[in-house]
């Protein structure tokens, strides 16, 4: 049976070395999240909220503890299966939307696709659904250089949806654009995860990504500060 | 509902590689120049000297006479093939230092280790199939202007064509071995590249 949270943190912890001294970045965090949730993390930088994406994101192992997705433990993987997990069950988008410069907004979203091992031309017509989705239709050929910085948020929204994946990463999505394109970007994920229910976390300063979130976490530390519901979290 | 056992495959086809590489090779010819530029001059070099031995072997048999190439001069070879492989590898390293966040990218979007390898390795081997061949084209002409100091036109003309067919394979074979060898450390450092730090990397 399924169970009824995607991603369960157990004790999580990740330490660094830098010159002798140990940096704990994750100090024993429990974390449980439900499926379809919209989870923002909240936190001074330094806090760890990154540590954590990266964590749950497959790309580093903890130094204690442990990350299970949808009931799998994910140190337990071999780097074949991180790399599948990463291809097809998470969604990543970073703060500075990191497109090949190389390929255009088509390539850059059927990209994930190739990995995935759907056939070219399926997984180009996918592609072309996506940026319609996000509202991109007409820029399917031109360059990242040649796309505004909302616009290569679009486009890396759209590859973070290529395989149909459950979990949204989202790392400050909105940290490198105005106020206005910030907005539209998240209304644009919190729609993804109303319509399709893909669970997305989304780590931020940004008050407006708070308001459209199910929970908000406070890091401080390297630990978990307080969970709060959305409601809790504005009135502060 | 019950689901199967899935079946997780990640995948990057040969043909995929090739696609890709030629579409970097086009997309930053700026950088891949440099590389071709190192395979031609070696190759060109190396088919130089290889022609105007075949074409004294030639004149030697049609008008006798004892012209030689030097031992020395392969020597020059063997040495202009190994500045050759240093500048590969040292363009190569460059290469991959640029493409850090790329390949970040591309580690988050799926790619194994061996799919990163496989990239450049095809990259820099499509590279050499171009230079070895046009270093052939450019040692040709060089060795049949160098050499018409010395003997007769005719020569050139009576040179049996296995003579070209041959060292257009030699030359083309060596070229991709040794493009091949130079990329390695640049392809294996950028295939074990850590995807996190990769992404932190600003240029």
């Amino acid at each position: 049976m399924k169970s009824d949270y995607i991603i369960e943190t157990e004790n999580l912890a990740r330490y660094y070395e830098v010159g002798g001294e140990i940096i704990k970045a994750l100090n024993g965090v429990d974390l449980k999240v439900r499926r379809g949730e919209y989870l923002s993390i909240v936190g001074p930088s330094g806090s760890g909220k990154t540590t954590l994406f990266n964590m749950i994101g497959g790309l580093d192992r903890p130094t204690r503890g442990r990350v299970v997705i949808d009931g799998v433990d994910v140190s337990q993987l071999d780097a074949y299966e991180l790399a599948w997990l990463r291809c097809r069950k998470i969604g990543y988008i970073f703060q500075t939307f990191n497109l090949i410069e190389t390929l255009t907004a088509l390539e850059n979203v059927a990209l994930p696709t190739i990995f995935a091992g759907v056939p070219r031309a399926e997984g180009t017509k996918k592609a072309e659904i996506f940026l319609k989705t996000v509202g991109l239709d007409q820029r399917l050929n031109h360059k990242p250089s040649e796309l505004s910085a909302g616009q290569q948020q679009r486009v890396a929204i759209a590859r973070a949806m290529a395989n149909d994946p459950s979990i949204i990463l989202a790392d400050e999505p909105t940290g490198n654009l105005d106020l206005h394109t910030g907005t539209e970007i998240i209304n644009l994920i919190r729609d993804l995860n109303k319509t399709r229910g893909m669970t997305v976390i989304a780590a931020t300063h940004d008050l407006k990504m708070i308001e459209v979130s199910d929970r908000v976490i406070w890091m401080r530390d390297g630990e978990i500060e307080k969970i709060e519901t959305e409601e809790a979290a504005l009135k502060e | 509902m019950k689901r199967g056992k899935e079946v997780k495959t990640i995948k990057f086809s040969w043909a995929d590689a090739f696609r890709f590489g030629y579409d970097n090779i086009k997309r930053r010819f700026h950088r891949t120049r440099i590389v071709l530029a190192a395979v031609t001059l070696g190759i060109a070099f190396f088919s130089t000297l290889y022609f105007t031995d075949a074409f004294f072997k030639v004149y030697a048999q049609m008008e006798g006479g004892s012209l030689r190439v030097e031992n020395y001069q392969y020597w020059l070879v063997f040495v202009s093939l190994i500045v050759s492989v240093v500048s590969i590898t040292n363009s190569m390293l460059i290469a991959v230092y640029e493409r850090y966040r790329e390949i970040g990218t591309m580690k988050c979007l799926g790619a194994l280790d061996q799919h990163i390898l496989k990239l450049f390795l095809v990259e820099s081997i499509i590279l050499a199939l171009v230079g070895g061949t046009l270093g052939f084209g450019v040692g040709l002409v060089a060795s049949v202007i160098s050499c018409s100091f010395i003997i007769s036109f005719k020569v050139f003309l009576q040179a049996p064509i296995s003579v070209f067919l041959t060292l257009l394979g030699e030359a083309v074979f060596l070229s991709v071995i040794l493009s091949a060898a130079a990329t390695l450390y640049p392809a294996y450092k950028a295939a074990k590249l850590n995807p996190v730090e990769a992404l932190r990397h600003e240029i």
